[in-house]
């Protein structure tokens, strides 16, 4: 068997790809935990409902999961669903991951760190439920607060990045253009945007899809595409043109390259 | 039954080719270098293969073919040979942001030998963006390398005005012709391009032997040394059997590429119609219509490209995919990434493409099954929105 190809899995895990055991949510349940993330191209929810044994300890009666990934991220996941389900809250927080692992029957090595998430998705869904603490529940807020300088910003003003709305969107046409979130005008502006080319992209230190809800609504329909809980660090180009700009995700505290041609940040004031 | 839509990954050898060349590996087995009357014949085959693969991209003089290991030993030897025998023109190379790996990791090489290497842009469409190349020219600049055509995602590249800059500026100018070379023909004498890589599997010859085009007076430095074989250029005793089906392969590509083009077009577009039409959320990445014609790169929400490609190979289809999980540094494709696509996005990729024993019945097969083995994924991921969940459950009743 060929060990450096990621794609080699056991029949086992394959077994668990083809029919994923326990899929799906858990309506009320009593703790969820959320690991991983869709820029890394792993991201699973995990759902359990727990109820008390004959001995008088807490088990768990219930579990299901959604998982977006490859194919051992979808495995991993029902494997555990397998594995957890009847175990006490203690066993079931002992299980590791190379204990799943172990029970498919091995994963490629390359493939053990990235998309082996399910111990800790299960952990994640355990600990909420014994801080007993609520899912969070976030308002969608529209505004930057923090106003902070981006790196290039003025060097790149008329090249390509824009602090007021332009009198030609024709300019705009094809272009891939990111809009900083600083309230309903540059939102109406993105959704604006979106008859003069395919790709505009919001991004907003929000959570939620930003604006009021007239705003959110027209936005959750069209193509525009939101980075929620981030922000724009830096812009860069070699020929004095805006060519990419730096995100910085600060749910995950990553950053990384986005390739634009616009940058529009209305009234910035950096 | 299996369904193979991974053309650009490898091609079969063409049977035509294999009667051919077979003789040339038990019977005619000798070195072109020796001297007795089985020494001539081998010369003789060699020198009849090199006309062919120079008429294959109608170069004037068979001498201007070097033969090589493959695609990624001729854009070795185009780049570091040209850079090494040019160093004291200048220091300055310049290739895109999408080109072949193999390419992208001689420039990061030639880095590290102190050249400096600028990378053109694209737009979202894999397209370079010529405007921006004519200004990363300095009078440093002594080659730019630039592909036909994005071998991942299909976009053409505008090559004639590539290479109107390339003379206009006196820079060396090399292509990377692989991708195209089974759809689109190359003529070099209509466009003037200084070095070009043609690889024979790419035309349905067998592996292992590809070409590097020298236009007359271009001079590279050798990368391997030895016997001096293929005028110094190359040293090593000829691959005479590889060479002479290579050579039949392009005899073969020459007079079928628009035929063959063509019907592969037809199909292509009879895939792209039928998945973006009965699939919601699903994309054409690159140009609608400058892109190969055996090429759909697609890509679809919510879901993981490795997942995907699982999932056809349960129903014996073979496709590629963009997305990190399947590549060996987790990384998601660079040409995605350079079109200005997020992570995510490049994530739930699929590349189809097609070649020469492309039945309608596999297209008609992918059509078939592509849109319930994504919804199958999107019902088992945390990132399909309820609406779309919704209406893929309200289908079943």
């Amino acid at each position: 068997m060929n060990k450096m190809k990621s794609t080699q899995y056991t029949e086992k895990v394959l077994d668990h790809f083809r029919n994923p055991r326990n899929m799906g949510e858990i309506e009320n349940a009593d703790g969820f935990g959320r690991v991983g993330n869709p820029v890394c191209g792993d991201l699973m929810f995990m759902y359990i409902k727990v109820a008390k044994n004959n001995n008088d300890e807490e088990y768990i009666e219930d579990i299901k999961f959604k998982t977006f990934g490859c194919g051992s991220a979808v495995a991993t996941s029902s494997m555990i669903t397998e594995m957890a389900k009847g175990l006490t809250l203690e066993d079931a927080y002992k299980i590791t991951r190379q204990d799943v692992a172990d029970e498919l029957e091995g994963l490629p090595p390359i493939k053990m760190h990235c998309s082996n998430l399910a111990a800790d998705a299960l952990k994640a869904a355990i600990d909420n439920y014994r801080t007993g603490s609520e899912p969070e529940v976030e308002v969608a807020t529209s505004c930057q607060l923090e106003i902070s300088v981006i790196l290039g910003f003025d060097e790149f003003l008329g090249k390509g990045a824009y602090k007021g709305i332009p009198k030609d969107l024709g300019e705009f046409k094809d272009k891939r253009i990111l809009i900083v979130d600083s309230g309903d005008d540059s939102l109406e502006l993105g959704l604006k945007l979106t008859e003069y080319t395919g790709r505009v992209i919001v991004v907003t230190s929000s959570k939620e899809v930003p604006g009021r809800e007239e705003i959110a609504k027209k936005l959750k329909k069209s193509d525009v595409k939101i980075l929620h809980q981030s922000e724009l660090l830096e812009i860069k180009g070699e020929l004095d043109e805006v060519e990419k700009v730096i995100i910085h995700d600060y749910d995950e505290d990553e950053n990384y390259e986005l390739f634009v041609d616009v940058v529009i940040y209305l009234d910035y004031r950096g | 039954m299996s369904f193979y839509l991974d053309y650009q990954a490898a091609k079969p050898v063409d049977v035509r080719v294999v009667s051919e060349m077979t003789i040339y590996l038990n019977q005619k087995f000798a070195n072109p270098s020796s001297l007795h009357c089985e020494g001539d014949e081998a010369t003789d085959a060699l020198g009849g293969s090199r006309q062919k693969v120079a008429d294959f991209i109608n170069a004037p003089n068979p001498d201007s073919i070097i033969f090589t290991s493959g695609a990624t030993e001729s854009n070795n030897l185009a780049l570091i040979g040209a850079a090494m025998r040019n160093k004291k023109k200048g220091n300055h190379i310049i290739i895109s942001e999408i080109e072949h790996i193999s390419i992208l990791n001689i420039a990061k090489y030639l880095e590290r030998q102190g050249f400096k290497v600028s990378r053109v842009p694209v737009d979202q469409y894999g397209i370079i963006r010529l405007d921006k190349l004519a200004r990363l020219i300095t009078d440093k600049t002594i080659l730019l390398s630039i592909s036909t055509a994005s071998n991942e995602v299909g976009s053409l590249q505008p090559i004639e005005e590539t290479s109107e800059i390339a003379t206009k500026n006196n820079i060396l100018f090399h292509t990377d012709a692989v991708a195209s070379e089974s759809v689109i023909p190359l003529d070099v004498q209509k466009i003037p391009i200084d070095l070009v890589t043609v690889s024979s599997n790419d035309i349905y010859g067998p592996r292992g032997v590809g070409a590097l085009y020298l236009k007359k007076g271009v001079r590279v430095n050798p990368i391997i040394i030895g016997g001096g074989q293929e005028r110094g250029i190359r040293s090593g005793s000829e691959n005479v059997p590889g060479i002479v089906g290579f050579a039949k392969a392009a005899e073969i590509m020459k007079t079928e590429i628009n035929d063959e083009a063509e019907k592969l077009k037809s199909l292509r577009d009879k895939l792209i119609k039928g998945v973006l039409e009965t699939i919601p959320k699903s994309y054409l990445n690159g140009h609608p219509e400058r892109r190969l014609p055996h090429n759909a790169h697609f890509r679809f929400d919510y879901i993981e490209g490795e997942s995907l490609i699982l999932s056809l190979k349960d129903e014996n289809v073979a496709a590629a995919t963009g997305s990190a999980c399947t590549s060996r540094t987790l990384e998601p494709s660079h040409t995605l990434i350079a079109m200005g696509l997020l992570h995510e996005e490049a994530h739930g990729s699929l590349v189809v493409s097609l070649g020469r024993y492309t039945q309608e019945q596999d297209i008609d097969k992918l059509i078939e099954i592509l849109p319930n083995i994504v919804k199958r994924l999107r019902l088992l991921s945390p990132l399909t929105p309820p609406d779309l969940i919704k209406k893929y459950n309200e289908v079943n009743e």
